[in-house]
């Protein structure tokens, strides 16, 4: 029985070979890169804390920051309500043409980012675009969609939460399916109204879903990446230049150290928010 | 949920908002197949149909490539993830051996590391092994993935040992009543598996476009992004309907084949997605 002990490890080895080569080696690499002045070429200089101290005090970092963040604020929250929304819509059994539905709402996600990252340059273009054409169609002036700073957060944002809202109704959806319909029956018999039996049963059921959802949200907007880049290549005035774009762009500058010491903020930065995501809603659970 | 019959407003929203969902698609695809000038004088307009847009794209833009590209990427990684994903799983779930806790902690813990943390790192590795523009860059890295591992794992865990012991009882080895036992009990698995792997591998951006700069192994996404960028480039250029209609082109290409699998296996790619919440 000798292959008997012998097999599970075999049967994982493959996973761990790979998670050594281009998972562990890169992340010990990178930590000791992100305490280095390197360039890409040359001589590597051991500068201590300088790369996290040159970030923490650099506009540009705290900038694509404060634009992740706003980003977060124009995303989740829209998200969390949305999702909900459509699922309490989807989640009725008698519900006719469900599957259909939910297809229509899943579809934006499967479509390749880069992709409808162009139709929406094309969608929004100021001068040309579908959407200025339908308002001046109703007399409306156009908006400056792409090219101002007011708009582009919000023009990107949208193109997120087209591609994800139905990602997060099917979430919720799924945690909504959860709850035994007998649970309503007996609050309704207790004359509790349909505002009351949502905000009483539906919401703490799906916490536990919309915990997910919103970790998994928070992750990808702070690592958000193709959108300001396909689009707006970051502009315009880098107010699209998101905590991902900007790591990006200590590659292109060749400036490999603070890139690195920036990805481990980003990281932290990341975990962090999630811990308080998890917090927030676990907190509310005595309600 | 309650379950008193929806009425006609309930399906009216889900109508509007089955719209908002599928419009852009409806009208990238639509437009790509209007003349050029079309798109930007009336884009409301579904008159003459062409295929002109789509000429021009192939003859300018290496979508071929990139598509080739994506396929083999898609077939060596797809086929890594389905053989060593459910093994790791296998061995998770039905075998006790000393350190299991703490390596399934190390796949665990895996699942949260961010991608972007990673790529300075590894782009220098890949640098310092040559391997920069090789389809070995695009491939080994993630291949075989924490995620799918855990996810293998909850799925056999629900296999009643009885079943993988009357295989042993019929002589099988370790290995034999992985293929002929495991593997046939969770296809649905597997095939939700297979589904949610395709449409990471063929929509994967950010190492793509970093691992690679040379056009012959360029993923299709990363074909695509460049085409934009041409155009971003160049806005005041006199042929910009041109562009924007190779543009919308080159996106329904690329749009075309994961939709037309989305719409055949639906369920699998809702189950896929499904899965992915249990880690929540």
């Amino acid at each position: 029985m000798r292959s008997f002990r012998l097999s599970p490890y075999l049967f994982i080895a493959p996973f761990f070979v790979v998670f050594a080569a281009f998972g562990l080696y890169p992340l010990s690499y990178a930590l000791q890169l992100s305490f280095m002045r390197w360039r890409g070429a040359g001589e590597a200089h051991w500068v201590g804390a300088g790369n996290y101290l040159y970030l923490l005090t650099s506009p540009d970092f705290w900038a694509s920051l404060g634009n992740s963040a706003v980003m977060w604020l124009l995303i989740v929250p829209v998200q969390v309500v949305a999702g909900l929304g459509g699922a309490v819509l989807l989640a009725n059994a008698r519900l006719r043409l469900r599957a259909l539905f939910r297809v229509a709402f899943i579809a934006p996600f499967v479509t390749p980012l880069v992709a409808m990252a162009q139709v929406w340059i094309v969608v929004f273009d100021q001068d040309h675009g579908l959407v200025n054409h339908l308002l001046g169609l109703a007399g409306l002036p156009g908006v400056e969609w792409l090219t101002s700073t007011a708009w582009a957060k919000p023009t990107l944002a949208l193109l997120f939460l087209w591609k994800t809202t139905g990602f997060a109704i099917i979430i919720l959806l799924a945690g909504l399916q959860a709850v035994p319909g007998g649970v309503y029956e007996a609050a309704a018999l207790d004359g509790a109204s349909r505002w009351r039996q949502f905000w009483s049963i539906t919401v703490p059921l799906v916490r536990r879903s919309t915990a997910f959802l919103v970790v998994v949200q928070t992750l990808a907007v702070f690592q958000m990446f193709a959108e300001p880049f396909v689009v707006t290549e970051g502009g315009p005035y880098g107010s699209t230049t998101t905590a991902g774009l900007y790591l990006y762009k200590h590659i292109t500058a060749s400036d490999l150290g603070t890139g690195a010491a920036n990805s481990f903020l980003l990281v932290l930065l990341v975990f962090g928010l999630s811990l308080v995501s998890v917090r927030l809603l676990r907190a509310k659970d005595g309600t | 949920m309650n379950q008193n019959r929806p009425g006609p407003l309930q399906y009216a929203v889900l109508a509007l908002l089955a719209i908002v969902f599928l419009y852009p698609i409806w009208w990238a695809v639509s437009s790509s197949l209007k003349p050029a000038a079309d798109i930007i004088t009336d884009p409301l307009s579904i008159g003459a149909l062409t295929l002109d847009n789509y000429r021009a794209m192939f003859a300018d833009v290496p979508i071929g490539t990139g598509f080739a590209n994506t396929a083999l990427v898609l077939v060596v990684r797809g086929a890594m993830t389905m053989f060593f994903c459910p093994l790791a799983g296998y061995a998770f779930a039905k075998y006790d051996f000393p350190g299991k806790n703490a390596l399934f902690g190390v796949v665990l813990l895996t699942l949260m590391l961010p991608t972007l943390v990673l790529i300075i790192p590894l782009l220098l590795e890949m640098s310092a092994l040559g391997w920069v523009n090789t389809y070995r860059a695009l491939i080994l890295p993630g291949s075989i993935d924490a995620f799918s591992i855990f996810w293998m794992r909850q799925t056999i865990a629900a296999i009643p040992d009885e079943l993988i012991d009357a295989g042993r009882v019929d002589g099988a080895g370790e290995f034999g009543i992985f293929a002929r036992v495991v593997l046939p009990v969770i296809r649905p698995g597997l095939a939700a598996l297979a589904v949610l792997t395709t449409m990471n591998v063929y929509n994967d951006f950010v190492w793509p476009v970093v691992a690679v700069n040379d056009t012959s192994h360029q993923t299709l996404q990363v074909v695509l992004s460049t085409l934009a960028q041409n155009i971003t480039g160049n806005r005041i250029g006199a042929d910009f309907a041109t562009v924007w209609g190779e543009l919308l082109a080159a996106g329904s290409v690329a749009m075309l084949p994961l939709l037309v699998i989305f719409v055949l296996l639906q369920r699998h790619f809702i189950n896929g997605i499904l899965a992915g919440s249990v880690k929540g």
